[in-house]
């Protein structure tokens, strides 16, 4: 459980990057930040991993302060997928990169190889290939790889799909979703509407460092006051099924829309 | 926050002085205190650095380096003070001994350090690169592929950095001890990160030049550049100050 407490942040010198922030992560969700750019989502996103400590209020870890934990050695519990996956990779091969982060974290040899031609496996990547010699898609995914390799309790992912075509982007969150229903906390900063309302169960929403809005996916979308003020535009579907509201029951998926329209068809027949 | 490279926006005489100027006399500054080896004559120097600081409005920052180097400063005067065994003792304690010799060569070297970083840093943020690269370029016949490449080198040291930070970070994340207090360790976690440091580097200049190449890059001749610079009166002023200068360096 990721728990926030009045925590605010500044960069030395500047003006505050998140202010204020209140809200809980329970173990087990499927939350996703948004938010314009600039709005303080890395850095919430880092405050959680504590790669970044408070300026004040605390950020809880399991009821631990971030600022008590020693930021290594949390990698056992957190992974966390950074925006550019380039600065995570460091070894000569696929292999290797897999292992390292087990190795890192001490489980013994002969347990390494087994979870690495798992995850291999899983992901199909040719095990000898450099990293630095994969597309952009395939660094990403790597990176995310050698994450899961580790079997993190809780995952971080920011902007996971950025960059990547339809299908990368469905593989990528395909695995992140499995791993969701077999019990993995998931936060995922990303930008891509469609995504956030098939994934995540709660969204918050971000506007200048602030938490604007925290609730469900669904509920969040259709509040049409407040998220103009972030800057996030609701899905498609969900603002034609808003537009129809007077004559159609609410829809947020192509399914729902179909059922809906041919529902009231059937009602006039 | 600006970085401590960072040219700094302002009108002062040392903005206004010619770019030629300016390198002149940081370059002066740095061979005084090589010249000279009196400890008192680098202090002065460095009390120079400090007023040209001031005037160029850039003291904070000036003042921010110094405190930098204050730490490198230290343990290379330690390094000195206990490797350096000539001349008379001051002290002894088994392998360890203090020389008289040890404390004048430390402080010469730290001095001497300190005297000539800081006007660098000044030139910079005083200058712009494009007037640094423009006047070799025009006054000095440096060709602009070579100007362009000093310039560019110093542009890229704050992008390093932070690309080295970020690194630093991603694999504190995947849980390489980078918070341990062992600064040892730490230099021995740091030296196998050169790698992506470097892959990443060579694919960004890589893209720098391919861009730069696109827009013509290979076309620019001395005569490309619209700005001119001239000398005004007090750009002589301190010109003859650096002869001056350095003048009293070899003669101290
Ligand atoms: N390392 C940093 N130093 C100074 N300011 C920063 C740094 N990182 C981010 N910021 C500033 O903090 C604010 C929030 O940034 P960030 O959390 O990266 O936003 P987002 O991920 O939502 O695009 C921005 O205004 C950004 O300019
Ligand atoms: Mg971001």
């Amino acid at each position: 459980m990721i728990e926030f407490r009045n925590v605010s942040l500044q960069y030395n010198s500047g003006a505050a990057a998140v202010h204020d922030l209140n809200f809980t992560v329970p173990d087990g969700a499927f939350v996703a930040i948004i938010g314009a750019n600039g709005a303080g989502k890395t850095t919430a996103a880092k405050l959680m991993r504590g790669l970044l400590k408070p300026t004040s209020g605390e950020v809880l870890i399991d009821g631990a302060a971030t600022t008590s934990l020693r930021t290594s050695e949390l990698a056992k519990r957190i992974g966390f997928l950074f925006q550019n996956p380039d600065r995570q990779l460091c070894k000569p091969t696929v292999r290797e990169e897999l292992a390292f982060g087990l190795e890192l974290l001490g489980v013994p040899d002969a347990e390494v190889k087994p979870r690495v031609d798992a995850v291999l496996e899983d992901f199909r990547f040719d095990p000898e290939r450099s990293p630095f010699a994969l597309s952009r898609g395939e660094r990403q995914r790597l990176a995310l790889a050698s994450l899961i390799a580790v079997e993190p309790k809780t995952l971080i992912l920011d902007e996971p799909t950025t960059g990547l075509d339809y299908r990368e982007c469905m593989a990528v969150l395909g695995r992140v979703k499995a791993l969701h229903e077999a019990g993995t906390t998931v936060v995922m900063v990303c930008h891509d509407m469609e995504l956030v309302l098939d994934f995540a169960e709660r969204v918050l929403v971000f506007s200048a460092g602030q938490l604007l809005l925290d609730g469900e996916t669904r509920k969040v979308f259709r509040d049409t006051e407040t998220l103009p003020k972030a800057s996030v535009l609701p899905p498609q579907i969900t603002r034609l099924s808003e537009r129809l509201a007077d004559v159609l029951p609410p829809a947020d998926t192509v399914e729902e829309m179909e059922a809906a329209i041919r529902g009231r068809k059937g009602e006039k027949a | 926050m600006t970085g401590f490279l960072d040219y700094v926006p302002g009108s002062s005489v040392l903005h206004r002085l010619d770019p030629l100027t300016k390198l002149v006399l940081s370059l002066g500054i740095c061979v005084a205190a090589f010249v000279s080896d009196d400890l008192i004559f680098l202090l002065v120097l460095i009390a120079l650095d400090i007023l040209l600081g001031v005037l160029g409005g850039v003291f904070q920052k000036a003042l921010r380096l110094l405190s930098g180097l204050l730490k490198l400063s230290v343990f290379l005067f330690l390094l000195q003070v206990l490797f350096v065994r000539s001349g008379t003792v001051l002290f002894e304690l088994g392998i360890l001994k203090i020389t008289l010799d040890g404390l004048f060569v430390g402080a010469r070297l730290v001095l001497r350090l300190t005297a000539a970083t800081l006007p660098l840093q000044l030139l910079l943020s005083v200058t712009q690169l494009s007037d640094l690269s423009g006047v070799l370029v025009q006054r000095l016949f440096v060709p602009y592929k070579y100007a362009f490449t000093l310039t560019t080198a110093i542009r890229f040291i704050p992008v390093f950095a932070a690309e080295m930070s970020g690194i630093i970070e991603a694999q504190t994340a995947r849980g390489v001890e980078f918070d341990t207090k062992n600064p040892v360790k730490k230099i021995g976690l740091i030296l196998p990160l050169c790698v992506p440091l470097l892959i990443s580097s060579v694919g960004k200049i890589h893209e720098s030049a391919a861009a730069a190449e696109l827009r013509g890059f290979t076309l620019r001749t001395r005569e490309s550049q619209s700005k001119r610079y001239v000398f005004v009166p007090a750009d002589y002023a301190f010109l003859i100050f650096t002869v001056l200068l350095i003048a009293a360096g070899i003669l101290f």
